[in-house]
């Protein structure tokens, strides 16, 4: 196999992947939740009592996140292996 | 305690004349949830209420309005009043007290309404004041046409082009050119077309007399004087309020008793001599309620139970049986959380029990700090005593569980403050040169595995160092075995709950499959990770056998679409962690800034605490202040709002309201808090 960059550039490409991965997710997760806490907003002005929920809600969509999150940590941790195959 | 309380049918039936004696023996013992009748049955009609009903709505409506007037917000008692003084000073209250109060507040209404009146004219008043004229000459003509606002250019050319006779004043305001244009009547229409050329925007001018500035200064003082006249209005009403509170209260609910009992009749059915009220009652209550009732109206009423057939085919048609949650006192706060979402139903689980389980480790172990979690502790003891209503009362209780499994996890995580905060002072931290020992001798898997304890705790592993590699791929592990057990329960519970409805299919077919697919999956993944290769086999072996089971059921093959739910609910659990692991970064970077940057940078480059300078502590220490005030507040929210989802998207989802939310019992009668028994 092609020897495509040392380890610790591949490590840093790691790295950036990891970010982009959380990042993305995170910019995602705040699209969905800004519709939600506008729409949740006029709901707690009209009925006060709403404002737990509405809460709750707007976590509905930090899932995404998590998502990113679990793709950093896999991209981080299985550096090892990856460094495995690749270096020479 | 997983089961609402068991409820029997019953049915009351009795002669006429003890209805009232009847009532108020059932609001007394608050035992009987009244099933209303429709009127559907032939020969039975709804009862007509009985007594002073109509005096007492009309009290309470009068006595609404005066504490709507007042601003009467409901509160925890101060002291309680028996029934004879309500009766006694109800009159004063409701004509004396209550008249008083409906002039005040209307008499404070219209000064309010006056001032803005008054504020508006100031307000139309001020543009003119650029305008030499007094105000009497604005108005009052026959032949002459009046035109004062704003335009945006000259005017008085265009406006002699069109009519040779004319008078116009101009004053510069702030931002435009006020003008005053008089021309002769028939000009009018041309003239206006003329002004609107140049922008013209009407300023409308009130009816008063004498110049702009004395009319300003005449209009400022009468507000002046309007709002002297309010003060101590407004202190009146509050003095009134203050005074009457708690009897204003104890009136209202006294009245609320009062029209519940003498309308209660509406929900009974009757014939010309008889009435039949229809009900449930928990079962273990049911001797009783009979031997009440039976004593008071001496065997003119007669209390039966519906066999359980009959009961069955009167759910079939429509009545919905009332659940009572039934819980130990330390699970009652939990019961807050299943109410957000639904009341169980009469079948279903009630899953508060298994809330206060998983909920409060939850919270621990999103929050995990010593620090935090005592000063939540203090936090909620202080706000207990401010509010002292039931439902606040619940929620602080919740909280203040999951404060104390913070701390118990705070120990576990080695974290007060966050890591490198006063843990290390407290407790010491492994030197260097152990740590290499340690490494020699196979036990030391990264930095701060071992936490800054350093020392072996329980297993070897604790205190653990949340921000180390192998910490964060333990809790990774934890979170998703916490996952499991969660959701399995939820699964158990939910096969239960399609036995309990007769749905067969349904329980095998549909929960189960859920079930064995997330606990083998989970399986299939610790043997890749154990490399155990036969756990894997085994585990993907069974999650095929799974997804097979879920194609023979119900939804046949669309249940394959739920598929990927299933994984991803158990990656949701990774919230456990990753909450976890942004406010322990907030505070670690707290006490890094202050101690590492800010300390030394304002004490010249010192590096040890002896030479910090004076400035540099207080400096550090208001940083660390802030910012960890900024953290508690995110971790009281987070840790609790995310474990919440867990059971309700998580959990629940998989056995909860799957049938629709329960009615909650509600026996007829009234709780007295400002009452005496």
């Amino acid at each position: 196999m092609a020897v495509v960059a040392d380890a610790g550039t591949l490590y840093g490409l790691l790295a950036v992947g990891a970010g982009l991965a959380t990042g993305l997710a995170g910019i995602g997760a705040g699209v969905g939740e800004q519709g939600i806490g506008a729409a949740v907003v006029g709901v707690v002005a009209e009925e006060p009592g709403f404002l737990g929920k509405g809460l709750f809600l707007m976590l509905l969509p930090e899932t995404l996140i998590i998502f990113g999150l679990a793709v950093s940590l896999i991209l981080m941790f299985a550096w090892t292996p990856f460094a495995g195959i690749v270096t020479p | 305690m997983l089961r609402p309380v068991n409820m029997s049918r019953v049915v009351v039936a009795g002669s006429k004349d003890v209805i009232s004696p009847v009532v108020e023996k059932l609001h007394e013992l608050r035992l009987l949830h009244i099933v209303n009748y429709n009127g559907n049955q032939p020969g039975f009609e709804i009862g007509k209420s009985i007594g002073k009903s109509k005096e007492y709505s009309e009290d309470l409506i009068k006595l609404r309005s005066i504490t709507r007037y007042l601003d009467l917000k409901n509160k925890a008692p101060d002291k309680t009043f028996p029934e004879s003084q309500i009766l006694s000073e109800m009159d004063n209250l409701l004509n004396n007290v209550g008249a008083d109060v409906i002039a005040t507040y209307e008499r404070i209404t219209a000064i309010e309404a006056e001032v803005k009146s008054k504020q508006d004219t100031i307000r139309s008043l001020n543009p003119l004041a650029v305008l030499p004229l007094p105000l009497e000459s604005y108005h009052g003509y026959d032949s002459l046409a009046t035109f004062v606002g704003t335009v945006t250019s000259p005017v008085d050319a265009d406006v002699a082009r069109v009519s040779p006779a004319h008078e116009i004043y101009t004053g510069s305001a702030k931002n435009a050119t006020q003008v005053a244009v008089f021309v002769p009547a028939e000009k009018a229409s041309e003239v206006s077309a003329v002004l609107s050329e140049h922008g013209f925007s009407e300023t409308s001018v009130p009816k008063l007399e004498g110049n702009v500035a004395s009319a300003i200064a005449a209009q400022e003082s009468s507000i002046k004087s309007l709002e002297a006249e309010k003060a101590p209005l407004l202190k009146k009403l509050a003095d009134i309020k203050k005074q009457n509170e708690d009897l204003m209260l104890a009136t209202d609910e006294y009245l609320s008793m009062q029209t519940q009992k003498t309308e209660a009749p509406l929900r009974f059915a009757v014939t010309e001599n008889a009435f039949i009220i229809d009900g449930y009652v928990p079962s273990d209550q049911f001797s009783r309620l009979k031997n009440e009732l039976e004593s008071t109206t001496g065997g003119k009423l007669e209390v039966s139970l519906i066999a359980d057939k009959e009961a069955e085919e009167l759910v079939e048609k429509g009545e919905d049986i009332p659940s009572q949650m039934d819980n130990p006192s330390v699970v009652k706060p939990y019961e807050l959380i299943t109410r957000l979402f639904a009341i169980p139903e009469y079948k279903e689980f009630d899953p508060s029990l298994l809330i206060f389980v998983f909920f409060p480790i939850m919270f621990g172990m999103i929050l995990g700090d010593v620090g935090y979690g005592i000063m939540i502790l203090l936090i909620l003891l202080g706000l207990k005593k401010k509010f002292r209503t039931p439902g606040w009362q619940q929620l602080i209780n919740v909280v203040m569980i999951g404060g104390v499994w913070a701390v118990i996890f705070g120990i576990f995580y080695g974290e007060i403050f966050g890591p490198l905060g006063l843990w290390n002072y407290a407790i010491g931290m492994l030197t260097h040169h152990e740590m290499a020992a340690l490494q020699e001798a196979g036990l030391f898997f990264g930095e701060g595995v071992f936490g800054s304890l350093g020392r072996l705790g329980p297993l070897g592993v604790f205190p653990l160092y949340r921000l180390a590699t192998n910490a964060v791929l333990l809790l990774i592990g934890v979170s998703l075995f916490i996952g499991v057990v969660h959701c399995s329960v939820g699964s158990i519970c939910g096969i239960k709950t399609e036995l309990n409805y007769g749905e067969k299919k349904h329980a095998y077919f549909e929960r189960l499959p859920v079930m064995l697919f997330q606990v083998f999956f989970s399986i299939a993944l610790l043997g890749l990770v154990m490399g155990q290769s036969i756990l894997t086999y085994l585990g993907i072996i069974v999650v095929v056998l799974s997804v097979v089971m879920l194609v023979m059921g119900p939804e046949g093959p669309m249940g394959l679409a739920h598929v990927p739910s299933y994984i991803s609910n158990l990656i949701s659990y990774l919230r456990l962690l990753a909450i976890g692991l942004a406010s322990v970064g907030l505070a670690y970077a707290a006490n890094q800034l202050a101690f590492y940057v800010i300390m030394p940078m304002l004490s010249g480059g010192a590096h040890n605490s002896a030479e910090f300078s004076m400035l540099a502590i207080i400096v550090g220490i208001v940083i660390l202040v802030a910012v960890h005030f900024i953290n508690l507040l995110l971790g009281i929210l987070s840790p609790f709002m995310h474990p919440l989802r867990l059971h309700y998207v998580e959990m629940f989802t998989k056995f909860y309201s799957a049938h629709g939310g329960g009615v909650e019992y509600s026996p007829f009668g009234h709780v007295r808090r400002f009452l005496k028994a």
